[in-house]
């Protein structure tokens, strides 16, 4: 293996991001690009001309999914980049679907060469084959300023929704009885969005989103004619030499002008609190089947940080690797990510695959680095579309966590407050 | 010692098995499926445990049959949540729904002797208690929250003690092992 080459060490976050649209349009690279304002989302990553990668279809068990994973991710130490759809979740869990599968169970690539950014020292590095080092040197020095674009602005009468309005209250309605007979205690209900992206240049319109609304863990990834736009702000596991983290997020609030009494007010929301406390209780268990007894911690329970107009409440949950286990055994046994199931998982799955009509693909599944067996990012994939270039269509998904004190309405209104960024950005 | 944790589909149960090694020296805990315990047509042999726990789940007691082999086993039977429901309708007791559910949050009940936040998740109560099972803990509002059968080495809580929400979680394994003779 090549270890890194530094090959600058004052590149410029905006470069970095420049230098990403050039390597997105002439050599079909996928990008993980954090913030510059998030702390520990400094890193971010191009994976330029896919070499070799693993597609992984419906029908395969668990099992063969885990063994494919782990040959394809270890077998040398070159970074892995790539996605996991929510469904592979049902194969995982053992949840029985009869839905009609629209994406593979996962897609990872290996590329010719893959660049890493670090926000917090400006280094640029470089992982590649010595014979391919001069073509990145050279195509690095194409990069232009990326072209400015208005963000696309999607009419309401002409989006699809899987669950409307009405579709999704009853939704909420259905799920408060399956709570009160005790199946679950919260379950996250989403809706598809589908609509004409005609005038959409995909690869434009992830750059301009990433610009005008930064969050820690945005990608474009590209899967067979489709391209996944993901601006997602949630860390589902990091694993760093075996110290694992997840932060799961849960409580939302809308607000124009940002202050700290709003923030008090999301944290004293019982609501809120219970929501993100049963979601932390989930996690701790899901990353324990693979974490040292003794290693699995709860720190900064309640935080909270803004994106996108929202305040968002998070905790961070902590562990370490047991002897033996690595981080392909802990990202499938947690998934897909509690936040975006709900509690009880498996019982909190089969529920929603009854009351969701749409099948979710990359949308809450995980967008994954892997870069070994003791060290991974996963994404939880929500705020996430999906351009098709054959039918020019996008696919957008939202949703939100149905408790006992859900109000049908205002959890409509919240799903659709997070879809905002993406129909209306001119409003948020 | 050699615990058979029964995990009835539960999102919680590693964190038992955690709380479970943190709290008992040398505990050997095997956590086993519902369906695999239970499921496979009665001959799961108990013999070589000492405690045998109930963990919570979804649903309510009659989605989960077969219990009775594990309570008749005489063994030490420690039921949670859900764990807790089916060994009162073990005993003839009820289930029903609890006004307004309790989810993920806390309430400070006495627990011999202590007063301690517990986390609670459930939509179904004891709403009568089986023959021979006697209160340890009550909510404000009288909902159970700890039974023990007057005779029998059979003990039931119905919040969490493996919540990161719950206070002093040791005190509720060293009382259930207190209980059952087992320190």
């Amino acid at each position: 293996m090549n270890l890194p080459l530094i090959i600058s060490d004052s590149c410029s976050f905006e470069h970095f991001r420049e230098i990403g649209y050039h390597f997105v349009c002439e050599h079909e690279a996928d990008v993980l690009l954090g913030s510059s304002k998030t702390p520990n989302s400094g890193l971010s990553y191009l994976g330029v001309e896919p070499q070799n990668e693993l597609i992984i279809h419906p029908g395969a068990s668990g099992a063969e999914v885990k063994a494919k994973m782990k040959e394809f991710c270890f077998a040398d130490d070159e970074p892995v980049i790539g996605y996991l759809s929510y469904e592979l979740g049902h194969e995982l869990r053992g949840v029985e679907s009869s839905k009609q599968f629209e994406f593979p169970l996962l897609h990872l690539k290996k590329y010719c060469a893959v660049l890493i950014h670090d926000g917090g020292d400006s280094s640029l590095k470089l992982v590649c084959d010595k014979t391919y080092r001069s073509v990145i040197d050279e195509s690095i020095l194409q990069a232009e300023v990326i072209p400015s674009v208005e963000l696309p602005l999607f009419a309401a009468e002409k989006i699809r929704m899987s669950l409307d309005k009405q579709g999704y209250e009853d939704g909420v309605a259905g799920t408060l009885e399956y709570i009160r007979d005790g199946l679950t205690y919260q379950l996250n209900l989403t809706t598809r969005l589908t609509m004409d992206g005609g005038n959409v240049d995909p690869l434009l319109w992830f750059f301009a989103l990433h610009n005008r609304y930064p969050a820690a863990y945005y990608a474009l990834f590209r899967s067979g004619g489709k391209v996944i736009v993901s601006t997602s702000p949630e860390l589902f596991l990091r694993v760093e030499q075996g110290r694992v983290l997840s932060e799961p997020i849960k409580g939302t609030l809308h607000f124009e002008e940002y202050s700290e009494e709003l923030v008090r007010s999301l944290q004293s929301s019982v609501k809120e609190d219970s929501e993100l406390s049963m979601i932390v209780d989930l996690i701790r268990n899901d990353i324990s089947a693979d974490c040292r007894y003794g290693s699995v911690a709860v720190e900064d329970h309640k935080s909270v940080f803004a994106v996108d107009n929202l305040l968002q409440m998070f905790s961070r949950v902590r562990g370490e690797l047991a002897a033996g286990r690595d981080c392909i055994d802990l990202l499938l046994n947690a998934f897909p990510g509690g936040s975006i199931t709900g509690c009880p998982k498996k019982s909190s799955m089969e529920l929603i695959d009854k009351l969701e009509p749409h099948v979710r693909g990359p949308y809450c599944g995980s967008i994954v680095l892997i870069n070994g067996p003791q060290d991974m990012v996963s994404s939880i994939a929500i705020r996430t579309a999906v351009y098709d270039q054959e039918t020019q269509s996008i696919d957008y998904w939202a949703g939100s966590g149905i408790v006992i004190d859900s109000d049908p309405e205002a959890e409509y209104r919240e799903t659709i407050a997070k879809a905002g960024k993406i129909l209306t950005p001119e409003s948020v | 010692m050699n615990i058979l944790l029964i995990d009835n589909n539960d999102s919680f149960t590693n964190n038992l098995e955690h709380l479970l090694a943190r709290e008992i020296a040398e505990a050997a805990i095997d956590v086993r499926p519902y369906a695999y315990v239970l499921g496979n047509g009665g001959d799961f042999d108990f013999r070589k445990y000492s405690l045998i726990i109930i963990s919570p789940g979804p649903g309510c007691p009659a989605d989960y049959p077969g219990y009775e082999r594990v309570i008749l086993s005489g063994l030490p039977v420690l039921g949670i949540c859900l764990g807790m429901q089916i060994l009162n309708e073990y005993y003839g007791g009820q289930t029903a729904r609890l006004d307004g559910c309790f989810h993920g949050r806390t309430e400070r009940i006495g627990f011999a002797g202590n007063d301690l936040a517990v986390a609670r998740y459930h939509s179904l109560y004891c709403v009568q208690l089986g023959d021979g099972l006697q209160l340890l803990s009550v909510n404000s509002t009288q909902v159970p929250m700890a039974v023990a059968h007057e005779s029998l080495p059979v003990l039931g809580y119905q919040f969490h003690p493996e919540s990161f929400l719950t206070e002093q979680p040791g005190v509720f394994i060293e009382f259930a092992l207190n209980h059952f003779g087992l320190l």
